[in-house]
């Protein structure tokens, strides 16, 4: 049960032995923390990614929505997240636009 | 510390079986948060669920819990009540399950209003056998079963239940997990046959060849056929036509439980009372 546990100063972390790739959290992000990266090793060639973990505004809503249990965010006591700002949510859309993966720079 | 989870699964199953973006996990993870926020101890919960991709939510969750025979959920889960009717019973079935094979059972555990929990999870197809047409099947899709399109009407679940004579009745979707939560933990705490009729995604079997093959396109779809009760109310017959109103649709707090009744017939058997005659019942046709 290790991962339950927030590892130090980390707003959201992931399971990848249970995350399916489904794109769901990213989809459901409102700050645009979350992408999907290349992963050969995943069965849906894709794993999902904190890119942006100052952004998190602690909503929950990746946890809540992930159906393999895979996603976990602290609790707002363990972390002081951000507020949600313009840029969180242009960088949000543009993952949207870019099929859930990763932005290149 | 995130929300533990952990606590109620059977860690060596994981992770689960559901293909990736599967509504079931979402509703396994409502109806965990839901069970503890009713406070219920793991000991008292028995799941009952039965075949169809639905039928794995028994193994994944570590209450008692019975992997029975297709259709046959409530048929199970009323003996099982009957025996304990101090346990909380929490009976999941798919919509083939509860409407198709299991229809009769489903009619007739909302007859006798036995405090069951009922959760259908209805995702508008047979997805564990490939896509065959269900009863909940919307008309015009294609399916493995029906490939020039379903000419079969639909079911409402929800009416069959009210008609039946379920004493607490809703409809929620997995889009809104906290909402759903909400609605469970009502049903739960109420004293009678609770039925909730879930819609899932399953883009998979029916998304894939229904132009909806990723999950969020599978899930905005069914964002776009329900609504809520209240606003439901207030359109027109024509505008109703192809909605699925949500939220609680009958809660009768009044309506007498079965297993209370069946109290009734020990003390009768044991010759604590009279014998039970149609005095006893409000309605006697």
């Amino acid at each position: 049960m290790a991962h339950m546990e927030a590892p130090e100063n980390t707003p959201v972390w992931v399971d990848e032995d249970r995350c399916k790739a489904c794109d769901i959290c990213v989809s459901v992000c409102p700050a645009g923390v979350l992408a999907m990266r290349p992963e050969p090793s995943s069965t849906l060639g894709a794993m999902v990614e904190i890119i942006e973990p100052d952004s998190c505004i602690g909503c929950n809503d990746c946890e809540l929505n992930c159906p393999d249990f895979a996603i976990y965010v602290a609790e707002k006591s363990e972390y002081k997240f951000a507020k949600l700002t313009d840029e969180a949510k242009k960088r949000a859309q543009a993952i949207k636009d870019n099929n859930y993966r990763i932005l290149s720079a | 510390m995130a929300y533990n989870y952990d606590k109620y699964l059977r860690l060596e199953k994981m992770p689960t079986l559901w293909c990736w973006g599967c509504g079931d996990g979402v509703i396994l993870k409502s109806v965990i948060r839901a069970i503890e926020k009713c406070g219920w101890d793991q000991d008292d919960v028995c799941v009952v669920s039965g075949i169809g991709c639905s039928g794995r939510f028994s193994s994944y969750v570590d209450f008692n819990t019975v992997h029975t025979t297709h259709g046959r959920t409530v048929a199970f889960a009323t003996g099982i009540k009957l025996a304990n009717p101090d346990k909380h019973v929490i009976c999941v079935a798919g919509d083939g399950d509860a409407m198709a094979i299991g229809g009769n059972h489903t009619i007739h555990g909302c007859r006798r209003n036995i405090d069951i929990n009922m959760i259908m999870i209805n995702n508008f197809i047979y997805g564990l056998t490939n896509s065959q047409t269900s009863p909940t099947t919307p008309q015009g899709m294609w399916t493995v079963s029906q490939k020039a399109g379903n000419i079969d009407p639909t079911f409402d679940a929800c009416d069959v239940a009210i008609a039946s004579g379920a004493s607490f009745v809703a409809r929620e979707t997995m889009i809104n997990p906290k909402k759903l939560e909400k609605v469970l933990v009502k049903g739960f705490q109420h004293r009678g046959f609770s039925f909730f009729d879930i819609m899932s995604n399953c883009h998979i079997n029916l998304g894939r060849k229904n132009k909806m093959g990723t999950a969020m396109d599978n899930l905005e779809w069914i964002d776009k056929i329900t609504m809520p009760k209240n606003k439901y109310d207030k359109l027109s017959e024509e505008e109703q036509l192809n909605l699925f109103p949500t939220g609680v649709l009958k809660h009768d707090e009044n309506a007498r439980e079965y297993c209370d009744m069946y109290q009734e017939v020990i003390a009768a058997q044991q010759g604590k009372r009279d014998k039970i005659t149609q005095d006893d019942f409000e309605k006697k046709i």
